[in-house]
């Protein structure tokens, strides 16, 4: 079922080659590929435990693993975290990752730090997709309701500018509409040419948003389909559409 | 019973060198925001900072403020010794923060060790920075190195309060302190902050010894009372809180120095640890946890 990236012409904006990752003796991540095109979104969709945050986490080099990793074909599979970021790999951990004891204003100073010169116009740019960031800018992160917290989040990795964002269950602990409302930015970043490669529970929602899908299963990738083909995956789409 | 005057005397005494104590837990904080190490060498910045001021000074009889200006770098780039040789090796071996903890204790006695060998066991000192005084305001004497104690670590937590707020480096810092995998994704380099770390606690380290030597002698064992009262500090303030470091510092060394001058110079030591006994106790997390934190919750 799984489309190799070579075979599309196109070179991907990201592509990982047999990634795997473990934790001590378990291996959490068994070899896996996938690629993320240029402006695409993708969705990860799979059970709790299946592996989706140590995907995430082994793409981001946040935990160690094998294989390779190409972005725009060019091999960063040495690179570190911090490196990956310098190349507009940018992701919004599970649980937002925010600095909670420093401010709105200064979280998002901080998501510039690779951009410093640019600060003022990144943060214009946030504030009109989250206005709410800006009558909050005073405020301590660990203080923002959960909505605005993801918000931030989010916000916070704009200011990086990044090439290709990673989301892990954004809509976590949200209220629906607040949840629709977070995941409906993403489109918005998106049409702007963003590439995002999305982890979501909700997966109505996010294989609404999705050009692609993931299904990943006890650590490791079994199927890769367009959106609109998962409603002919009569157990996918009773698993996932419902 | 003592007089009036022996209390103020006393007084003044403890804010002199509880500023310096203060200095060093701010040290002990910088680093453990930024690693979660707990360093126990951070004494012996304090040592190097007098000896090896007080060595340029008697050997190569150049000015004191070249002397202040050379020594601050080269205990600075010690600090960056140890983090390279000691603290990242660990860390990329996997080793636990416990066993890094350990190994900085290690260091601190291995410090002394070379320092006692290099420049053996006399006690040094060296004059204070401004001469004359000291100033008499009633029956009470302050010595001008106690003014030079009190604006240098004044000037010194005022910067560091900007380099904290204001710059992308103490920014960053704090970040890192604060959630470091997120302070990583967002393309601050980890490695190098803490590096930043070691030598900016090493700096303030010296800066303190190079201000309290002239007040007192210093000597390859002096590391380790500054550090173990720093950390005293450090905790009664609220571990990882600079301004609460300072603070802590503050208080004690008024309360040692109350306590010599009330019950005798062999209660010094008791006195500080039965208040930080007492302090984590009522307030676990140090004094001046809950400062800082009032979270606008709406």
């Amino acid at each position: 079922m799984s489309v190799p990236a070579s075979d599309k012409g196109n070179v991907p904006l990201l592509e990982a080659r047999d990634i795997s990752a473990s934790y001590g003796q378990v291996q959490a991540l068994k070899p896996t590929s996938l690629h993320i095109a240029e402006g695409e979104l993708v969705t990860i969709l799979g059970p709790n435990g299946a592996g989706k945050t140590t995907l995430m986490r082994a793409l981001t080099r946040l935990t160690a693993s094998k294989g390779n990793l190409f972005f725009r074909g060019e091999d960063i599979t040495g690179l570190s975290t911090h490196r990956l970021a310098r190349r507009g790999i940018i992701m919004v951990q599970e649980g937002r990752g925010l600095f909670p004891q420093m401010s709105v204003r200064e979280n998002l100073v901080i998501g510039a730090f690779l951009h410093s010169a640019e600060t003022d116009a990144q943060m214009t740019s946030v504030f009109e997709l989250f206005p709410r960031l800006k009558e909050r800018l005073d405020q301590l992160a660990g203080s923002l309701s959960g909505g605005e917290q993801q918000m931030l989040a989010i916000g916070r990795a704009l200011m990086a500018k990044p090439q290709l964002l990673m989301l892990d269950e954004p809509s976590l602990g949200l209220a629906p509409r607040v949840a629709f409302e977070i995941l409906g930015t993403l489109r918005e970043l998106n049409r702007r040419g963003i590439g995002i490669l999305l982890v979501e529970q909700k997966a109505p929602l996010a294989l609404k948003l999705a050009q692609r899908v993931y299904v990943i299963a006890l650590g490791k990738i079994v199927a890769e389909l367009k959106t609109d083909e998962i409603k002919s995956h009569h157990d996918l789409a009773r698993y996932y559409l419902h | 019973m003592p007089s009036l005057v022996e209390f103020l005397q006393s007084i003044v005494n403890g804010v002199g060198v509880g500023l310096i104590y203060g200095l060093v837990g701010i040290g002990f904080c910088v680093i453990y925001n930024a690693s979660g190490i707990v360093n126990f060498a951070q004494g012996v910045f304090v040592m190097l900072g007098g000896m090896v001021c007080e060595t340029l000074l008697s050997q190569l009889g150049i000015p004191l403020i070249v002397a202040v200006v050379l020594t601050i770098p080269l205990v600075a780039i010690s600090g960056i010794v140890m983090e390279l040789a000691i603290v990242r090796p660990m860390m990329h071996r996997g080793a636990t923060l416990f066993a890094i903890i350990l190994a900085t204790l290690a260091a601190q006695i291995m410090i002394e060790r070379i320092t006692l060998l290099t420049f053996g066991d006399r006690p040094r000192t060296y004059h204070e920075f401004t001469t004359g005084g000291p100033l008499k305001i009633g029956d009470v004497a302050i010595g001008y190195q106690l003014f030079w104690i009190l604006g240098c670590g004044a000037l010194l937590v005022l910067l560091l309060w900007l380099f904290f707020t204001r710059t992308r480096t103490g920014r960053a810092l704090r970040a890192c302190s604060q959630n470091r995998e997120a302070a990583q994704l967002l393309g601050i380099p980890v490695a190098r902050m803490m590096l930043i770390a070691f030598a900016l606690s090493a700096a303030l380290g010296a800066i303190a010894g190079i201000l309290v030597t002239p007040t007192q002698y210093t000597a390859y064992n002096v590391g380790t009372p500054f550090g173990v009262n720093g950390f005293i500090a450090a905790i009664i303030g609220g571990f990882g809180r600079a301004g609460g470091a300072l603070a802590g510092g503050l208080l004690l060394g008024v309360l040692q120095a109350l306590a010599i001058v009330a019950l005798g110079a062999g209660f010094k030591n008791v006195a500080a640890l039965s208040f930080l006994l007492v302090v984590l106790l009522f307030f676990p997390n140090g004094l001046f946890a809950g400062f800082g934190k009032s979270a606008k919750a709406h």
